[in-house]
Order: C-alpha cells, then sequence, then structure tokens
C-alpha cells in the first residue's frame, strides 16, 4: 500500500473534518470537497499498486492498475460534485434569508432540550383522580 | 365510577358475541384433543435464514391450558356483554385487544420452542398493557398500566437471557424434551428464569403491579387472574422445571418468592376493603401456592399445582365476575358500604360462597380436593421440605378461609335496615359467573374425569406425576385432618376480623416503583437535553468522536510491512502540496482565496490520479473542479469577501477530533490491506469489458455495463440537485420560507 | 478593464467555443475505447455554457429540457431491452464508425452516454440559474427578476 497516499488521505480527511465542523456553510462545503477527495484516493489506495492506464488494447492485465477502483472513483467524484453545488445552493439561500451563511442552532432541538427543566414528565404518581 | 345508564349496549353485545366464537371453537377442539388424548403440531417459518420458526405443540398439558385460556375467555366475553353500558366507550377497542390477549396467552402454551415461548410471553405483556391502561383517560389506570408493563417487560429481558443460556447449554430450543441443565451457568438460567416467573405471577417483591392492575375493567381482572397473564409464570416454571430438577437455586429460590408471596398476598387480602383487592391479593398468595409446588420438583407436587391451576381458574373467575357485578348493580365494591346483598343478589351471592367455599378448600368442590392432593404432596416432599413446606400450605390455607369469609361477609352480608340498592339484574353478567361454579361444583362429583385430564397433562410434565388422583373422600388421613382444621382455624379468623373496618393500607411498593419509573423518565430527559444540542458542529464533533473510537479496534490488525513508500517520486511532491493547499485553504480569510485553493487542491489530486495511470479520473477530476470553482464564484460572489466570526472556543477540540479522524482513517485504510485477500480480479474485468461491453477502456464499460444501473443511478442525483438547485434559486430571493 | 461585459471576454469565448466542442465531441465517443465518456464531454459542454453566460449569452435551450431528454435517454435506453426480454440495460453491441477516430463504441451505450451528458450539461445550467449568474453576467434589476421567474418555471 503506498504510503504516500495514506499520509495524503490523513492530511484532507483531517482538514476537511476540522472545516466541516465550522459555522460557516461555505467553509462546511469547502470540508466536504476535501472529504471526497480523500475517499477517492482512499479508494484508489486500496486497490493496489499504480500501473498502466487499464485499456485492454494497450496494456496487459498484469501491468494495468485495477480498474475497479477507478469505475468507483468516477462515481464518487460525480457525486461529492453534486453534493458540493447543491450545498452551493443551499449556502445561497441561507444569505438570502439570514444575510450571512451560518449554519444555526437546530431550534427543535433546543426546545427538547428545554423538556429537562420541568420537574415531573407526568403526573402520574400524585394524581389518582 | 361505572356508567349512569345501567342497560347494556347492544352493539357491544355483538362485538362481544363475535369475539366470543373463536374462543368457543378452541375450547371445543382442545376439549376433543385432550378427551382423545391426542396432540397436535404445526408450525410457521418465520425468518428461514435464521431457522427461526413459530412451533406448536399442543399436546395434553397444552390441551388442558387451552380449554381454560379459551373457556374462560368465552365466558369472559359473554360477561363483557353485560357489563358495559351503552355509552361505554371504545368497547370494540376493548374487544379487540382481550380477543388478542386471549390468543396471545393460548400461543404461550402452545409454544414448542422457547423463541416461540418468548415471542408470546412478551405478547401477553403488551396486551395486557393496553387493557390495564384501558380507561387512558385515568392518570390512575395510565400509572397502573405503566407499572405493569414495566415490571413485566424487566421480567421478559430476564427470561430472554435466561433462555439463551438454556439453548446455549442444552443445544436444543425444543420445550418438547428439555434436557437436564448442568454446570455453572445452570443456576444463573434458573435464577434468571424464576425471576421472570416471578415478574408474570406476580410475586413478592414483584407482586406490585397486580392490585394496581384493578383499574382495568373488571372483565380484564376476571381474566387476568384466573386463565392468563399471571398463570403465564406458572407455566413458564412447569415447563422449564424439567430442565432445572437438579439446580438447588432453582428448588429454593421458588420456595422463597413462592412462599413469602403465599403468605404477604394473604395479609395484603385481609388487609383490603375493596373486594376487587381482596380477590387480588388472594390472587398473589393463591399463585406462590402453585410456585412452592411446582418447584419442588415432584410428582405429587406437580399433579396438585396442575389441580389447584385448574381449579383457582374457576373459582377466581367467578369470583371477579360477582366483585363486578356488584360493582355495577351496586355503585361501588367497599366492603364497608355494602350492605344485605345477600338478599337482593341472590344469585350473585350464591355464587360467590361456592366459588368462596372452593377457593377455601371446603368440601364438596373442586378447590377441595385439589388443596387436599397440595397438602398431601407437602407431607410427602423429602427431608427438611416436608414439614417446613406443610407448615407454609397449611398457614397460607388458614389465611386464604379467612379472607374468604371476610370477603364473603363484607359483600354480601347485612348490618343494618337499609340495605344498598341495586339497579337490575344483568343476565350476561350472571350466566358466565353460574356456569362457572357448576363447573366448581361438577368437578367434585366427576372427580374421575377431572382426574383423567389432569394426570394426562401432569404426565407431560412428569411421567411419575400420571399415577395420582383426585379423592372425594380421602378418608381420616391425617391431610384430612389438617384440612378440616383450616377451615375452621380460618372461619373464625375470618369471623373476628370480618367487621374489622380498617382503612386500606398505602401502596408503598407501588409508589417506589413509580417513582423509580419518573426518575428514569426526568433522567432521559436529562441527557437528552445534553445530547440534543442542536448545534450542528456539536453533534459532527461527536459523530467523528464515535467514528474514532469505532476504529480503534483497526490499530491492532495494522500490518506496515503492506506498505511501501510511492510508486513514483512525483507522488510525495503532489502529495505534500495538496495537503499545503488543504491547509491553507483552511486558513485563509478570503473566501475567493479559499476557492480558488481548493481548486488549487483538486488539480494537485487530479496530478495524483495521473501517476495512477487514471486518465479518466484526471479529465473528469479537472473538469469538475472547474465548474466547482466557477460554482463558488458565482454562488458566494453576493457574500462577505471575508468569513464571518469565527467560533475560537472549540478550536483545540475540533483540531483534535480532525486530526484524531484523519488518523483513524489511515489505520483503517492499512488495516484493511494487512490482510490478505487475494488479487483483483483485471483478467476478468478486461476480458468481460472486451467480450461482453465492446470497449477496451475498462474503466468506462464497468461504469456503462457492469455498473449501468449505479450509473443510472449516479444521474438521477445530479438530476435531483439540479432541481433542488434551481428550486433553492428560485425562493431565494424572495425571503420567504414554504 | 475586463468585466463580463467586456468585448475581450466576448471575443474569448467565441474563440474558445469551437475548439471546446470539438473536444466535447472527441470525449464523448472516445469514452469507450480511450479515456472520455460521457460525462466528461458533458462537463466540457457545461464550461462552455458557464463561459458564454458569463459573458451575457443565452443558452440555446433551458436547463429543464436538458434534464428531460438526459433522463429519457438513459431511462429509455436502460427499459427497452426489457421489452425484448434481456435484463435492464443489457446492451446491444453495433460498431458504429466515426470519421477520424475510426470505430468507436456499441450502440446502446452511446445512447446511454448521451443522456448522462445531457443532464450533466442541464445540471450545470440549472446551478448557473440557481446560484444566479444573470447578476454577475448584467447587474440590472430587472434581469434579476427576469433569472427568477426562469429558473423558477
Amino acid at each position: 500500500m503506498n504510503a504516500t497516499l495514506v499520509v495524503t488521505v490523513a492530511g484532507l480527511v483531517s482538514v476537511g473534518t476540522y472545516l466541516v465542523t465550522a459555522r460557516s456553510l461555505s467553509r462546511i462545503i469547502l470540508g466536504f470537497s476535501m472529504l471526497g477527495h480523500g475517499a477517492v484516493l482512499a479508494l484508489l489506495s486500496a486497490g493496489g499498486p499504480a500501473g498502466e492506464t487499464p485499456l485492454a488494447d494497450r496494456s496487459s492485465p498484469e501491468e494495468m492498475s485495477n480498474p475497479l477502483p477507478q469505475a468507483l472513483s468516477l462515481t464518487a467524484i460525480v457525486i461529492s460534485f453534486g453534493l458540493t453545488l447543491f450545498l452551493l445552493a443551499l449556502a445561497r439561500r441561507q444569505n438570502a434569508l439570514s444575510g450571512d451563511d451560518l449554519v444555526e442552532d437546530d431550534l427543535e432541538d433546543r426546545r427538547v432540550a428545554l423538556l429537562a427543566n420541568e420537574e415531573s414528565p407526568e403526573p402520574v404518581s400524585e394524581d389518582a383522580a | 365510577m361505572i356508567a349512569s345508564d345501567t342497560t347494556p349496549s347492544p352493539a357491544g353485545r355483538a362485538v362481544f358475541g363475535l369475539a366470543a366464537l373463536p374462543l368457543a371453537g378452541l375450547t371445543v377442539w382442545a376439549t376433543a384433543l385432550l378427551a382423545g388424548d391426542g396432540s397436535a403440531t404445526f408450525s410457521v417459518t418465520w425468518v428461514a435464514d435464521l431457522d427461526l420458526v413459530i412451533a406448536f405443540h399442543i399436546g395434553p398439558m397444552a390441551a388442558l391450558l387451552t380449554v381454560i385460556v379459551a373457556g374462560i375467555g368465552a365466558l369472559v366475553m359473554v360477561y363483557s356483554a353485560g357489563y358495559f353500558s351503552k355509552d361505554a366507550e371504545g368497547v370494540v377497542r376493548f374487544a379487540v385487544t382481550l380477543l388478542a390477549f386471549g390468543l396471545a396467552m393460548i400461543g404461550l402454551v402452545w409454544a414448542d420452542s422457547v423463541w416461540t415461548l418468548f415471542l408470546f410471553w412478551e405478547l401477553t405483556s403488551i396486551t395486557s398493557f393496553l387493557l390495564v391502561g384501558f380507561r387512558n383517560r385515568r392518570a390512575e389506570a395510565r400509572a397502573a398500566a405503566r407499572r405493569a408493563f414495566m415490571i413485566t417487560a424487566a421480567g421478559g429481558l430476564a427470561l430472554l437471557a435466561g433462555l439463551v443460556i438454556l439453548v446455549d447449554g442444552t443445544g436444543t430450543d425444543s420445550l418438547q424434551s428439555l434436557p437436564q441443565l448442568e454446570g455453572s451457568e445452570a443456576g444463573i438460567a434458573a435464577v434468571l428464569v424464576m425471576i421472570a416467573a416471578a415478574t408474570k405471577s406476580a410475586q413478592v417483591p414483584f407482586h406490585v403491579w397486580l392490585p394496581g392492575a384493578m383499574a382495568a375493567p373488571t372483565p380484564v381482572s376476571a381474566y387476568l387472574h384466573s386463565a392468563t397473564m399471571v398463570k403465564a409464570g406458572v407455566i413458564l416454571v412447569a415447563i422449564t422445571g424439567p430442565a432445572f430438577t437438579d439446580v438447588a437455586v432453582w428448588k429454593n429460590l421458588g420456595l422463597a418468592l413462592g412462599g413469602a408471596s403465599m403468605l404477604w398476598g394473604a395479609i395484603g387480602a385481609l388487609r383490603h376493603v375493596d373486594g376487587k383487592q381482596i380477590l387480588a391479593w388472594g390472587t398473589v398468595s393463591q399463585l406462590g401456592l402453585m410456585i412452592v409446588l411446582l418447584s419442588l420438583g415432584e410428582p405429587k407436587a406437580t399433579f396438585a399445582a396442575l389441580s389447584i391451576i385448574v381449579a383457582h381458574a374457576a373459582f377466581k373467575a367467578a369470583l371477579f365476575m360477582v366483585v363486578g357485578e356488584v360493582d355495577v348493580r351496586a355503585g361501588t365494591r367497599d366492603i364497608r358500604e355494602l350492605d344485605g346483598l345477600a338478599r337482593s343478589m341472590p344469585i350473585a351471592f350464591a355464587v360467590a360462597a361456592v366459588s368462596g367455599a372452593s377457593m377455601a378448600g371446603v368440601p364438596p368442590l373442586l378447590g377441595f380436593m385439589a388443596k387436599e392432593a397440595a397438602i398431601e404432596a407437602g407431607l410427602k416432599s423429602k427431608g427438611f421440605g416436608a414439614v417446613a413446606v406443610t407448615a407454609l400450605i397449611v398457614v397460607g390455607s388458614v389465611l386464604t378461609a379467612a379472607y374468604t369469609l371476610r370477603f364473603l361477609i363484607g359483600m354480601f352480608g347485612g348490618r343494618s335496615d337499609t340495605p344498598t340498592e341495586v339497579s337490575a339484574r344483568r343476565w350476561p353478567m350472571t350466566m358466565p359467573a353460574v356456569a362457572l361454579t357448576v363447573l366448581s361444583l361438577g368437578g367434585y362429583v366427576a372427580a374421575g374425569t377431572v382426574t383423567t385430564l389432569v394426570t394426562r397433562a401432569a404426565g407431560t410434565l412428569d411421567p411419575a406425576a400420571a399415577e395420582f388422583a383426585l379423592l372425594r373422600w380421602p378418608g381420616f388421613t391425617v391431610a384430612f385432618g389438617l384440612s378440616a382444621g383450616i377451615v375452621v382455624v380460618g372461619a373464625a379468623l375470618g369471623l373476628v376480623l370480618a367487621r374489622e373496618a380498617s382503612s386500606p393500607p398505602a401502596a408503598i411498593g407501588a409508589g417506589l416503583v413509580d417513582r423509580g419509573i419518573d426518575e428514569v423518565v426526568v433522567t432521559a430527559r436529562r441527557v437528552t437535553a445534553q445530547v440534543q444540542h442542536g448545534s450542528l458542529p456539536v453533534y459532527l464533533v461527536v459523530v467523528m468522536g464515535v467514528a474514532t473510537l469505532a476504529v480503534a479496534p483497526f490499530w491492532f490488525a495494522v500490518d506496515l510491512d503492506v506498505l511501501y513508500r510511492w510508486d513514483t517520486p512525483v507522488q510525495p511532491i503532489l502529495g505534500l502540496a495538496v495537503v499545503v493547499a488543504a491547509i491553507v485553504t483552511a486558513r485563509i480569510d478570503s473566501r475567493l482565496g479559499a476557492a480558488l485553493g481548493l481548486g488549487g487542491l483538486g488539480i494537485g489530486v487530479a496530478g495524483l490520479f495521473a501517476t495512477y495511470g487514471a486518465p479518466d479520473l484526471v479529465i473528469t477530476q479537472l473538469l469538475v473542479e472547474t465548474v466547482v470553482v466557477v460554482g463558488f464564484v458565482i454562488g458566494l460572489g453576493h457574500l462577505t469577501r471575508r468569513f464571518p466570526w469565527a467560533d475560537r472556543r472549540w478550536l483545540v477540540t475540533r483540531v483534535v477530533i480532525s486530526v484524531a479522524t484523519g488518523v483513524s482513517v489511515a489505520v483503517a485504510l492499512v488495516a484493511s490491506r494487512s490482510q490478505p485477500n487475494g488479487t483483483p480480479p483485471r483478467e476478468a474485468l478486461v476480458t468481460e469489458a472486451v467480450q461482453t461491453g465492446g470497449g477496451n477502456n475498462v474503466v468506462n464499460v464497468i461504469l456503462t455495463d457492469a455498473r449501468g444501473l449505479d450509473t443510472l443511478g449516479e444521474i438521477v442525483v445530479l438530476a435531483v440537485v439540479a432541481i433542488g438547485v434551481v428550486a433553492l434559486g428560485a425562493a431565494g430571493g424572495r425571503r420567504r420560507i414554504a | 478593464m475586463i468585466t463580463p461585459r467586456s468585448p475581450i471576454v466576448a471575443l474569448g469565448v467565441g474563440v474558445a467555443a469551437p475548439p471546446a466542442v470539438l473536444v466535447a465531441i472527441y470525449l464523448f465517443f472516445a469514452g469507450h475505447n480511450q479515456p472520455g465518456g460521457g460525462f466528461a464531454a458533458g462537463l466540457v459542454l457545461g464550461a462552455l455554457v458557464a463561459l458564454r453566460a458569463i459573458a451575457g449569452r443565452r443558452a440555446p435551450a433551458t436547463s429543464t429540457t436538458l434534464l428531460w431528454i438526459g433522463a429519457g435517454l438513459a431511462a429509455g435506453v436502460a427499459v427497452l431491452p426489457v421489452a425484448f426480454g434481456d435484463a435492464v440495460l443489457d446492451q446491444r453491441v453495433v460498431d458504429v464508425t466515426v470519421p477520424l477516430l475510426g470505430k468507436v463504441k456499441s450502440g446502446t451505450a452511446l445512447v446511454f452516454d448521451a443522456g448522462v451528458a445531457a443532464i450533466v450539461v442541464g445540471l450545470v445550467m440549472a446551478v448557473l440559474d440557481g446560484l444566479g449568474i444573470s447578476r454577475i453576467a448584467d447587474p440590472s434589476p430587472e434581469s434579476e427578476t427576469a433569472a427568477k421567474v426562469e429558473g423558477g418555471s
């Protein structure tokens, strides 16, 4: 397994994770892109060592690099492309609504949290009427 | 407390009649099966891959119990038709749930595999929860239902654990031929199964749910106490008993729980003033007796226990039906308020008197013969047990006779010249109780037939138990002497305590359980409030942190020998460039700069693809990167040039978690290659691509041919993204959330 | 100064367009035997459309139309074999000869790839609409409204 690629993957995933935990949606998009790159490189490195281009008429099966991870990677690239574009549209809409692109706290979740302040869940044990 | 309109509902009658039909049919079928000494076996495959089969086997034991469960079920349905008034709500819901409850119980007695047993065990817990909480607008009923469910469901968990150990130890999940369980795990399994039985059969200290279950309509109480639910625990002890006969803790725990329940239940019955409560506590006591007898594991005791199950089903159902009738017609069931009902409700009184006598063990009734057998069993038990068990049974029976008399006098006795007013008779309520009373009498007359049926059933549990008989007249034996003494002493005690108009004891145990459950709910909410923070970054940090921990085992699978430095020396340069670009992109303040940084990073990644012999990836990556950068520039063009407000509080946490995540992914990656997992099927892929796909570019042929459906899904995703982007863009400018 | 409306941009777009289209066509047909394919071809065309949009030129078709065409082609090729009793997405290998490239890919995969390409171009156009390219190309308020209406249709 290619150590260089593994280190690169680690670096991309680290920075990507750092960015997706940010408040600004555009930074989250950058982070997602990096995680996508990391995933594709991880797929390639897991598929074995590098080789010739997998073209059946140019190189023999023994010399070529594993074509399967490449096919999977193409799909991965396309899907992260779509995701990035969608997130961009979300960021733009968030900006139109609130003037910035910060991810706000979920109000419903905050409301759930407030329930904890109520003393008793339901007055079953006291009210026997 | 009961609806003011006292005429029964005609619609209700139709529903209950309909519900009684399948139960009546099952009764007839099971009676025929038992009379013919036959058996039936059938099964339904549930999950074939797991060998999970819902298996039923109806031998004599199951047939006898089916007669009880289905027969009393049918009678209870008839009774319900009279119980509910015209304006009662949810009659159909009640009938359906009650029928489901009865069928679940029948499934439980039919079960041939431990898993089927467990399934129906839980079903009875769930349906009884619905029945106890039937009057769901009353806080009292809801609390009682919750308490009953929590206790029996906890028992269900114990049962599951116990059964898993049992199956693991014996190697079979069939209940027909349970081998002896040996070894250290036998004790654990015995304790778990016994606890499960104790929760279901309301044994001390798990009995606290049963008195509360009185919040249910009376038909439920009559059914739950006589034939179903609480008998499930007893049946469990009966059918799993053969696996534990040599396990000391099984016997000792059973004797301790059963004995404590016998005495404490009877004492409870003597202290309460609500007719239903008296009977409920009496049930705790009677079940204790059954558990004591069954855990002795001796043939005579097993026979006696089954006889008591039969007798108890008949008299307890009848007694509950009478209390329900009194409740409906007189408006109360408090023995301090009822007066002179023996005269105004003669049939109910007769039923109660005969059934009560059967409960107290007075001849000539079924209950007498059963109790006689129990005392005999106690006397014949081995060693130290003979004295202790006999003493226990005698004391318990004295108390039983006492609370029976107190109950009869309290409910029906006359105290003044102004008897309680009662409304018109409801025949559907009267007749089932009469029928059951006739059984208590008839069982005595036809002692031979009853003996045949009970010995057949007992024979399935213990072949040696088949030789005993129920005797109408045992002669002047020690047991008979004890029986007579019990009735006399008990009656005297009952007379003394009958007019003791004490106020009922507080339900301390139930209160404790309720407070415990409340505390759990409150704690759960506090935890939720802490975890359900509402902040996306916090969630992500938690998710990544957990993922990092989940990867931890991979650290041990890493074999560094599979690593090599690089394929070409260009790779480290490109890799370094990519990581540096990533860090710069993360640190940069300007949005445009970040977008360009991301573009540069993408070009570096494309370079790495090139070193891997992946030109398709290079082309795609470069084009994608171009479009994404254009998208960033246009899309974020409206935003401020610089990133707003960066939250520095979490910085250290974020950095730590991020690095941990990156390292974990790398470790998982190396670990995945550290195990030998074959070579890539390049040859096959190439052949397939050229011959089937008709193309030389193996990667693209895989995409359009072998993984064509994936690619189709992929473009659907793109189309959805396109629609989403257009929709978000269209809505975005109007400051409207639709 | 180079603004979106400047003649330099217009000229650049004009010069870049024909080669870009050629590259796209090459990638599209090469895909089965050489690197390339419908997705790459679609992205090249999409980039061209984006460039034209920045220069203020309208695309010849709306994104919705292209999405429909693409989805129809791909789904049609996927489902059609079922009518002949074959599995979904079963391929019919028909050699197609194209001048300069020679023998290229098989018949039905070509149609499938055309669907992919159409969807990718449609996606890029949708993104341009959705992210508000018209404001960059023409920052007047009227065109913004126009873009909104178009985007919402």
